[in-house]
C-alpha cells in the first residue's frame, strides 16, 4: 500500500539537538491529468484536462504549467484571474508560500479549491519519484528550485510514458529566475518568464496590469535615491547586539515626510525624519531601527506636508524645511529618541484603494497612484487603461520599491467604481477598513431555517415560557435588528424594602447559529455588523438580523434571559439565567420610552414597567460613578438622510434622553453577572472585555491644555479621574465639560477581548466602566463575542456539554484577536462614512458655526464644532502666527489662540482635489486682520467654493502654501455603544 | 482539541502519511540468547528491545497462590530521546509506563496457569519517536510469543489523535512524536484484537465527547492492523525455524 | 552470572584448557571470538555504534550538548561515560541491580580518556573559556557474554569514531556572552579524532595462564584479572604513560605478580585486537 523508504530530515535548534523525522515517500500519489492512464484516478480527483487550450501565444500546444515560489508570491493577483488554467501547484512551492506569507497561502488554497481553475496540488515531497535529498553544500533554496525541476521533468515523463496516441500535454515551467531557467533547459524543460507568458495571453483585458513588477529592491544602486537596507542576517545581528531596534512603522499622517516606530524599551516611540530616515518603509511594516546618539535627537516638526512633486529634487528641499522645523531648542520636553530606518524586517503591505493621476503624456503606461490612507505614498503603476481609470476608484497592490525608484512600484489590481459614486466610495470605505462585505454564500444561506419558521414544539417545552411577562424593548429609531428587550415588575418586599423582578431578555441567535456551520464560520470572520450612514453590513444575513433574531414587537421570539431580584435600593438579591420565549409587547424608540415614563396619565403595564426600570437604573448609575467609572463623551452625529436618494439633508448631535442611559445601564448589569458566570465555569476559557487604564504618559497634553483653563485634573485613578471631571465645570460655558469629557476618552487605552486563560485575573479590570469583570453578551445579533459568550453561558446552565471548539483556548485567543482588530476596524470604518457623508452634504452649503480649539499645532489649530460633531484642522499661516511651544499657544498680536478656546468659524467644502475633499475651516472670529474671514464679503465666494468640482477659483487655491490634511482625525478611543 | 496543521491540504500527515495508515513497523523476534522470550520491534523511528525471562518461583513476598505474578520494567536509554535523559529509569514516567505495560500484558496472559510463578517482562527503548508505549506492548507480545508463555490472544496498543483537514475533523492513527509534540489529543489503546476488548485505555489532552468515538475506532482498527502484521511475523519466524534459540550452548 | 551454574568440573576442564593453550570453544588464549560492530544505529544520537562479541551485546550512543569549560581547564571540552545495564541483559539487573558493575565500567573508562594523550579533550573547545562541547558516552549493556570492558571500550571507540559535532560559528558579544550560530546545512559537520582513543584490554588469570577476551564462563573460573588500557598510537602504551591507566580489578592479588604479564601482554594483545577489528 505504500513504500516503506524512510527517510530522515534532520534539523537542530535551542541547545543543538538532532531531531529526526520520519519522511514517508508513496507511490499512490496521483498526477490529476485526464491524460494520464497510469495513476488509477477515480472522476472526481482528475483536476488537469487532457488536451487543454493554450492561453499563450508563446506556446501553441497544450500545456499544464508549473510555477515557482517567488511566481506564486508576487504574482498572486494574476493567478486569481481566470487567466490561467490547468496549472500544477507543487507542494514544494505550496511549503514555501505558506512559511514566507500566510496571505498569499490562504489565497492560493482558495484558488486550488475553486474547481473551475483547474489548480493541481501535487505533493512531490512525498512521491518516491520526485522526491530528492538535499546534497552536501547545497542550499535549501537550490535544493526546492531543483526539486520543481526534477517534479516537472517527471511529468512530462509520467504523462508521455503510457499515452496511447503520441498527444499529451508538455508542461512549461514558469519562473522568474534565470539561473533556475538556465539549469531547466539543460534538462530539457520547457521553461519561461512569468512576464513573458502573460504578456502574450490574449483575451483577458487588464491582465498584464496585474502583473507585479517585482524588482530586486537593493540592486538597483544607480542612481539610488535610498540607502541600501541591510541584509536579514545583519539585522538579525545587529538586533541581537543591541545595535539596532525592531519596532513598527507608523507615518504620520499630516506629513509624508515624518513618521515614527514604537520600539520595546523606550517610552516614546522612536522619530523617524527625512526620506533617508525612513528609507522606503511603509506604513505598519516591521523594521530596523538604528537610533542615532542623544545629541542627534530631534522632535517632531508639527509641520503638515504633503507630497506633490514629481520631480525627485524637490524632495531635499521640502526636507529642508522639515528638518529646520525639527531643530530641538535646548531643553525642549519634546525632544524624542530619534533614528532611521536601516532595514525591512517585514512588509505589511496590503492592497490600497485610491485613484489613479495619469501621466501627463498621452499614452503612456507608467502613471502614478495616489492612495487614499494618506500614510502611504504614491505608488507607480503601469497600465494601458489609464483614461478610463482616471475617473475611478480604483485598487492597487504593492511589488516592490527599488532604490532608484522616488516611489514604490505596483500593480492594479482592479476598479471599483466612478469617483464619487456613493457605492464606489463605500466600497473604498470597507476594502480599506478591511472589513468582508460580500454577499453571503450560498453554504452560508443554506444553514438558514426557512422564511416562515415558527417556535417548534420541543424547544417550548425546553425553555422557559415568559410570553405573559410584560417585556418591551427600547431602541434608537428605525432599529431593525433589536437584540435586547427588558421587564420589571414589583415582587413584594424583604427587610422592608421593596423587591422587583428585573428581567434582560437577548436575542438567542445561537439557536439559529449553530457552532461550526458555514453560518457560525462566516460570523466569526465578519465578527460585527459595520454601521454605515447609509449602509448596514451584516454579520449574520437578514432574516436572522431583522427578523427571527430580532426581538420584534408582538412576535413570540426565542430569548436567553438573565433575570433579577433586586431591591429598591438597586441591590441584586439573586441572579439566574435561562433560555426562554417572550412576546415583547412594545418596540419603542428612546424617545417613546421616555414619553411613556413622563406621561404621568399612562397607567398601563407597559408605563409601569418602565418607571420602575428607570429608577432602579438611576440607581445602578450612581453606583457605578460612586465606584469610580468614568462619564466619557465622543461627539456623535446623527444624519437625516434623503430618503430617495441615500444623500444626507440634515446633520446633527445625537440626543441623549434618560431611557438611553435606562437601558445602557441594565446592558452593562446583564453583561457584568454574565461575565462573572462564565468566568466562573469557564475559568480558563471564558471570552471577557477588558479596559486597561490609560498610561500617565497619554494625559501630559491633555492635563496641560485643562491647566491653562485652570483646572487641576487628577488622573491618578478611576475614581479621583471622574471626581475631578465632575468638578471641572465653567457655569457659563455649558459645554467647555462635554469637551473636557471628549478629550479624555482620547486619552483612553483601547478596551479589548480577551480570553480568560491568557492573562492574570489583575488584568481583567475594566478601567472605564470599573468593573472588574466585563464581557459582552447584549448584543448577539451585531457581535460575534456575544455569541460565544452566549454559547458559554448556555453550557455553564443548561449542563448541555460545551461545544469542543469552545474549550480550546489556543483558538478562542485567537478569535478574541480577530474581534478586536475587526471591531477596531468596524467603528473606524462607521467614521470614515460620517466623514463620507459630512463631505457630501457640505457639498453645496457653507456654513458659519461656533466651534472650539481641541488642540495647537505647529501650523494649525485643531478645531471641533459641537453643533456637527465635525473636527478638522484650521491652519495658521506663520507669517502672522507664532508658535508658543511652551505654552502651546498661537499668538498673532492681541489674539491668543489656545485650546479649549472658542471661536467661530466658517466651514466650506473644498473639492479640488477629488481624493481628498476636505472640509476647509476658516476662522471668522476672534478677527485677525488681514486673515479672518469677513462674512460681507464673502458670498461671491461661496458659490466659487460650491461649485469646486469645476476648477477652482484662485482664491481657494492660493490660500496656503501647503494644502492640508484634512479628513476628521478618528478618535483613539470611542466609548459610545459599550452596552 | 484538534491541533491545526497536522493534516495537509492534500490530506496527508507531517511524514506523508494518511490518517489511518501506521508507521512502518518491523519487527523480530528471538534476537537475544539468554532470555527466554526476546523481541527487537520498530515503528518508524521509534525502536523497542523486549525480553521475557521466565517463569520461574517468584520472589516470597511477590509469589500468589492464584495466578502468576507479571512483573514489568520500563526503561529507556539516556541517547533515546532528541533531548539526553538522565537515568534510563526508575523516573514517574517510566514507573507509571511499567504499570501501564503491566496491566495490558497481563490481561493478555493466561496467568492461571502459573501460580507461585512470576514472569519478568523487561522493556529496553533504545530510540524513542512518540508512541513508546504502543511499540513497548507489541514488542512485548512478541517477546512473550516468542518464550512460549501461552496468552489468550495477541495483545497489541496503538494510538490514536485527531487532526482537521478544513472543516472535517479525521482520527489520525499511530501518533508520532512530532503529532504528539503539536499539543493535539492523544489516545492511547491497548487491546486484545481478536476478542475485541480493550485491555488499557489512556488519553492526554482534551477530547471532546462529540469526537471520542471516532478516535477510538480509528486507535482500535490500528490495534487490529498491528496484530496482523505482529502475526506475520510470528509465522514467518516460525517457518525460518527456531534455529536461533538452539544454536549456542557451551 | 545470571543462570551460569558450572559444576566443578566444568571449572577444571576449562582451567586445564587454558593451561594447554586451548579454549573450550576452541580458541587459543590470544585469541578474540568473532564480533560485529555496526555504526551509525541510533539516528536520534549523535554517534552510535553496537558491538556484538559473540554473545555480549553492547550498544553505545553518544550525545552532543554545548557546556561551559572547567575554569582550571579553559580550552577543553568534557567527556563523560555512563553506563547502563539493561534488565534485558539479566533480570539481576533490575532496578537498581545493576550499578555498581555499571559504576566500575564507567570509571575505568573515565579515567582511560582521562589523559590527553588518549583523547584530546580540546577538540572539543569552541570558544576558550566560554563554551565547549560535552560530549555523553552512553552505554547500555543488552546482554552479556563475558568480557565488557573489551566490548565497551571498542565499542565506545567505534561511536565516538561516528560522532558527528555540528558546526557552529561562535560569535562574541557585548558583555561577554557568547552566541552560537548553526548552519543551516545538515552536512556542515566534522567528525572526532578518535585515532589515540584507548581500547582496553582484559587479561583474565586462569589459572597460570592469563587468557585475552574471556567469556562469561571462564570469568567465573578466575579469580584475577587485569585491565589493561591502550592507546591508539602503537608506541605507547599507557601501562607505561600512567598509574591510572592500569587498573587491577582484584585487590586482593599481589601487584608483582600482577606486572610480569602486564607489561608483556599489551604488544601481542594489539596485534589480536586489530585482527578482531
Amino acid at each position: 500500500m505504500w513504500t516503506t523508504k524512510t527517510f530522515l530530515t534532520k534539523t537542530k535548534r535551542g541547545n543543538i539537538l538532532k531531531i529526526v523525522r520520519e519522511h514517508y515517500l508513496r507511490d499512490d500519489l496521483l498526477c490529476g491529468s485526464a491524460a494520464c492512464n497510469t495513476c488509477p484516478h477515480k472522476d472526481d480527483e482528475l483536476v488537469l484536462e487532457t488536451s487543454p487550450d493554450s492561453p499563450c501565444a508563446l506556446f501553441d500546444f497544450p500545456h499544464y504549467l508549473v510555477l515557482d515560489t517567488n511566481v506564486v508570491l508576487h504574482q498572486i493577483d494574476v493567478l486569481e484571474e481566470d487567466a490561467l488554467t490547468n496549472v500544477i501547484i507543487l507542494q514544494t512551492v505550496l511549503e514555501e508560500v505558506k512559511h514566507q506569507n500566510t496571505a498569499v497561502f490562504q489565497r492560493l488554497l482558495d484558488i486550488i479549491s475553486n474547481k473551475k481553475r483547474k489548480f493541481y496540488s501535487f505533493v512531490n515531497e512525498h512521491h518516491k519519484d520526485t522526491y530528492i535529498e538535499r546534497s552536501p553544500g547545497e542550499k535549501q533554496n537550490d535544493r526546492n528550485d531543483r526539486s520543481i525541476r526534477k517534479a516537472t521533468s517527471w511529468y512530462e515523463y509520467h504523462l508521455s510514458i503510457n499515452s496511447l496516441d503520441g498527444k499529451f500535454p508538455k508542461i512549461i515551467l514558469v519562473t522568474d529566475d534565470e539561473n533556475n531557467r538556465k539549469l531547466a533547459q539543460e534538462d530539457g524543460i520547457i521553461c519561461c518568464s512569468i512576464k513573458d507568458y502573460i504578456e502574450n495571453v490574449s483575451g483577458f483585458v487588464g491582465l498584464v496590469d496585474k502583473l507585479s513588477k517585482n524588482v530586486m529592491p537593493e540592486t538597483c544602486s544607480k542612481d539610488a535615491l535610498y540607502p541600501a537596507h541591510l541584509t536579514p542576517s545583519q539585522i538579525h545581528e545587529g538586533i541581537r547586539c543591541g545595535q539596532l531596534y525592531q519596532g513598527t512603522y507608523h507615518a504620520s499622517r499630516e506629513n509624508f515626510l515624518e513618521g515614527n516606530a514604537s520600539v520595546n524599551g523606550f517610552e516614546k516611540s522612536i522619530l523617524l525624519q527625512g526620506h533617508i530616515g525612513i528609507n522606503r518603509a511603509i506604513d505598519g511594516d516591521i523594521v530596523a531601527i538604528e537610533i542615532f546618539p542623544k545629541e542627534e535627537w530631534r522632535k517632531p516638526s508639527n509641520i503638515v506636508l504633503e507630497d506633490k512633486t514629481e520631480d525627485p529634487e524637490n524632495i531635499l528641499e521640502e526636507e529642508t524645511v522639515l528638518l529646520d522645523a525639527a531643530k530641538p531648542v535646548d531643553n525642549d520636553d519634546e525632544i524624542t529618541p530619534t533614528g532611521k530606518v536601516v532595514g525591512i524586517i517585514r512588509r505589511k503591505w496590503r492592497q490600497y484603494c485610491g485613484i489613479l493621476m495619469p501621466s501627463k503624456f498621452h499614452g503612456a503606461t507608467r502613471h502614478l497612484f495616489t492612495p487614499a490612507e494618506k500614510r502611504i505614498p504614491r505608488v507607480r503603476i503601469e497600465t494601458r487603461q489609464s483614461e478610463i481609470l482616471a475617473s475611478q476608484r480604483i485598487l492597487v497592490a504593492l511589488d516592490s520599491w527599488p532604490r532608484n525608484s522616488r516611489y514604490p512600484l505596483g500593480h492594479l489590481v482592479r476598479a471599483l467604481g466612478p469617483i464619487g459614486d456613493k457605492d464606489a466610495e463605500n466600497e473604498v470605505i470597507l476594502l480599506e477598513h478591511d472589513v468582508p462585505h460580500a454577499r453571503f454564500s450560498e453554504a452560508v444561506l443554506n444553514c438558514l431555517p426557512p422564511n416562515d419558521w415558527t417556535i417548534p414544539e420541543e424547544e417550548r417545552q425546553k425553555r422557559v415560557d415568559l410570553r405573559d411577562v410584560c417585556v418591551c424593548s427600547v431602541d434608537p429609531p428605525g432599529c431593525t435588528d433589536i437584540d435586547d428587550a427588558l421587564h420589571a415588575r414589583r415582587l413584594g418586599s424583604s427587610d422592608g424594602l421593596a423587591t422587583y423582578e428585573v428581567g434582560v431578555h437577548i436575542a438567542d441567535v445561537t439557536y439559529f447559529v449553530k457552532p461550526d456551520t458555514a453560518l457560525d464560520k462566516e460570523a466569526a470572520s465578519r465578527s460585527t455588523t459595520v454601521y454605515l450612514v447609509d449602509r448596514r453590513i451584516d454579520m449574520v444575513p437578514e432574516l436572522l438580523s431583522s427578523n427571527l433574531c430580532s426581538l420584534r414587537g408582538g412576535e413570540e421570539r426565542l430569548a436567553f434571559s438573565c433575570v433579577w431580584e433586586m431591591d429598591e435600593n438597586a441591590n441584586v438579591l439573586s441572579t439566574k439565567f435561562h433560555k426562554s420565549i417572550i412576546k415583547s409587547k412594545a418596540a419603542m424608540t428612546y424617545e417613546e420610552a421616555q414619553i411613556a415614563i413622563d406621561d404621568s396619565s399612562r397607567k398601563d403595564e407597559i408605563a409601569k414597567s418602565l418607571r420602575v426600570l428607570n429608577k432602579l437604573a438611576k440607581k445602578l448609575k450612581k453606583k457605578r460613578l460612586d465606584s469610580g467609572a468614568l462619564l466619557l463623551a465622543s461627539p456623535e452625529i446623527r444624519f437625516q438622510v434623503d430618503s430617495e436618494t441615500h444623500d444626507p439633508i440634515e446633520v446633527q448631535a445625537k440626543k441623549i434622553v434618560d431611557t438611553n442611559s435606562m437601558v445602557e445601564e441594565f446592558m452593562l448589569l446583564a453583561n457584568t453577572s454574565v461575565a462573572q458566570k462564565i468566568l466562573e465555569e469557564f475559568p480558563q476559557c471564558a471570552m471577557l472585555r477588558r479596559h486597561p487604564a490609560p498610561p500617565p504618559a497619554n494625559f501630559d497634553t491633555f492635563l496641560k491644555a485643562a491647566r491653562q483653563q485652570g483646572f487641576e485634573i487628577d488622573v491618578s485613578t478611576n475614581k479621583s479621574f471622574s471626581k475631578s471631571l465632575n468638578e471641572a465645570v465653567i457655569p457659563e460655558r455649558p459645554f467647555f465639560n462635554t469637551l473636557l469629557r471628549i478629550m479624555a476618552t482620547r486619552c483612553m487605552q483601547q478596551a479589548a477581548y480577551f480570553v480568560s486563560g491568557s492573562l492574570a485575573a489583575d488584568h481583567y479590570y475594566h478601567y472605564g466602566l470599573a468593573c472588574p469583570i466585563y464581557t459582552h453578551f447584549t448584543s448577539p445579533i451585531r457581535r460575534y463575542a456575544d455569541v460565544v459568550v452566549h454559547r458559554l453561558l448556555a453550557a455553564s446552565v443548561a449542563g448541555a456539554g460545551p461545544h469542543a471548539a469552545l474549550l480550546d483556548a489556543r483558538r478562542q485567543a485567537a478569535l478574541a484577536d480577530t474581534l478586536n482588530y475587526r471591531h477596531r476596524h468596524a467603528q473606524l470604518a462607521g467614521r470614515a462614512s460620517v466623514a463620507l457623508n459630512t463631505h457630501i452634504l457640505f457639498k453645496n452649503r457653507v456654513e458659519i458655526e461656533s466651534a472650539v480649539v481641541l488642540a495647537v499645532k505647529r501650523n494649525a489649530l485643531q478645531v471641533l464644532i459641537p453643533k456637527y460633531g465635525l473636527e478638522g484642522p484650521l491652519y495658521l499661516p506663520s507669517e502672522k502666527f507664532t508658535y508658543n511651544e511652551e505654552e502651546h499657544v498661537q499668538k498673532c498680536g492681541d489674539v491668543v489662540l489656545k485650546t479649549f478656546d472658542e471661536l467661530t468659524v466658517r466651514l466650506s467644502l473644498d473639492s479640488s482635489n477629488l481624493q481628498h475633499r476636505k472640509l476647509v475651516f476658516e476662522l471668522v472670529e476672534p478677527h485677525v486682520p488681514g486673515f479672518s474671514y469677513v462674512p460681507d464679503a464673502g458670498n461671491m465666494e461661496v458659490d466659487d467654493v460650491a461649485d469646486t468640482a469645476a476648477p477652482s477659483s484662485e482664491k481657494t487655491h492660493k490660500k496656503r502654501e501647503i494644502p492640508a490634511a484634512a479628513a476628521p482625525k478618528p478618535s483613539k478611543k470611542r466609548k459610545s455603544r459599550r452596552k | 482539541m484538534p491541533a491545526a496543521d497536522l493534516l495537509s491540504s492534500q490530506g496527508l500527515r507531517l511524514d506523508g502519511r494518511r490518517p489511518n495508515e501506521l508507521r512502518r513497523i518491523r519487527c523480530k523476534l528471538g534476537v537475544f540468547t539468554q532470555p527466554d522470550g526476546s523481541a527487537y520491534l520498530e515503528q518508524g523511528n521509534t525502536k523497542v528491545l523486549a525480553a521475557v525471562y521466565g517463569p520461574h518461583q517468584a520472589s516470597k513476598s511477590k509469589m500468589s497462590t492464584e495466578a502468576v505474578v507479571v512483573n514489568c520494567q520500563y526503561s529507556m536509554a539516556t541517547f533515546s530521546t532528541g533531548e539526553r535523559k538522565n537515568r534510563p529509569r526508575g523516573d514517574r514516567k517510566s514507573q507509571e509506563m511499567s504499570m501501564h505495560l503491566r496491566q495490558a500484558l497481563t490481561a493478555a496472559i493466561k496467568t492461571e496457569m502459573y501460580p507461585r510463578s512470576q514472569i519478568d517482562i523487561y522493556i529496553e527503548v533504545l530510540q524513542a519517536d512518540g508512541g513508546t508505549y504502543c511499540a513497548s506492548v507489541n514488542a512485548a507480545s512478541l517477546a512473550l510469543i516468542d518464550s512460549g508463555i501461552p496468552l489468550r490472544a495477541y495483545v497489541t496498543a496503538c494510538s490514536a489523535s485527531l487532526g482537521r483537514q478544513s472543516a472535517t475533523h479525521e482520527p489520525l492513527v499511530d501518533v508520532s512524536h512530532i503529532e504528539e509534540a503539536a499539543d493535539g489529543v492523544c489516545l492511547t489503546v491497548a487491546s486484545l484484537p481478536s476478542t475485541g476488548s480493550i485491555a488499557l485505555l489512556e488519553m492526554s489532552n482534551r477530547l471532546h465527547m462529540d469526537h471520542f468515538n471516532i478516535v477510538l475506532t480509528r486507535a482500535m482498527q490500528g490495534c487490529r492492523d498491528i496484530e496482523v502484521i505482529l502475526d506475520g511475523a510470528v509465522r514467518q519466524h516460525l517457518a525460518e525455524g527456531w534455529t536461533k534459540q538452539d544454536v549456542i550452548t557451551i | 552470572m545470571a543462570g551460569l551454574l558450572l559444576s566443578s568440573t566444568e571449572k577444571v576442564f576449562i582451567v586445564h584448557g587454558v593451561q594447554e593453550d586451548f579454549r573450550s570453544d576452541g580458541r587459543s588464549n590470544i585469541d578474540y571470538r568473532p564480533m560485529e560492530l555496526e555504526t551509525d544505529v541510533v539516528s536520534h544520537a549523535s554517534g552510535s555504534a553496537r558491538l556484538r562479541l559473540a554473545n555480549t551485546d553492547i550498544l553505545v550512543g553518544i550525545k552532543t550538548e554545548i557546556d561551559t569549560p572547567k575554569p582550571d581547564k579553559p580550552d577543553m571540552g568534557k567527556i563523560e561515560f555512563l553506563v547502563d545495564g539493561s534488565a534485558n541483559a539479566t533480570p539481576e539487573f533490575e532496578g537498581r541491580g545493576g550499578e555498581n558493575l555499571a559504576s566500575s565500567i564507567s570509571n575505568t573508562m573515565q579515567r582511560a580518556y582521562h589523559s590527553s594523550q588518549a583523547f584530546d579533550l580540546k577538540q572539543l573547545c569552541i570558544v576558550e573559556g566560554k563554551q565547549c562541547w560535552k560530549l555523553y558516552v552512553d552505554i547500555l549493556i543488552l546482554e552479556c557474554g563475558g568480557n565488557w570492558f573489551d566490548a565497551v571500550s571498542l565499542a565506545t571507540k567505534a561511536a565516538l569514531f561516528n560522532t558527528r559535532i555540528p558546526l557552529v560559528k561562535a560569535l562574541l558579544m557585548d558583555g561577554g556572552n557568547v552566541d552560537l550560530q548553526l548552519s543551516d546545512d545538515p552536512y556542515d559537520f566534522k567528525f572526532l579524532d578518535v585515532g589515540s582513543a584507548p581500547l582496553l584490554v582484559t587479561l583474565c588469570k586462569i589459572g597460570e595462564k592469563c587468557v585475552v577476551d574471556p567469556s562469561a564462563e571462564e570469568e567465573s573460573c578466575s579469580v584475577i584479572s587485569l585491565i589493561v588500557g591502550i592507546t591508539g598510537n602503537s608506541k605507547s602504551y599507557c601501562a607505561d604513560k600512567g598509574a591510572s591507566n592500569i587498573t587491577d580489578v582484584d585487590i586482593k592479588c599481589s601487584t608483582i605478580s600482577m606486572n610480569g604479564p602486564g607489561s608483556l601482554a599489551p604488544k601481542t594483545l594489539k596485534n589480536a585486537i586489530h585482527q578482531g577489528m
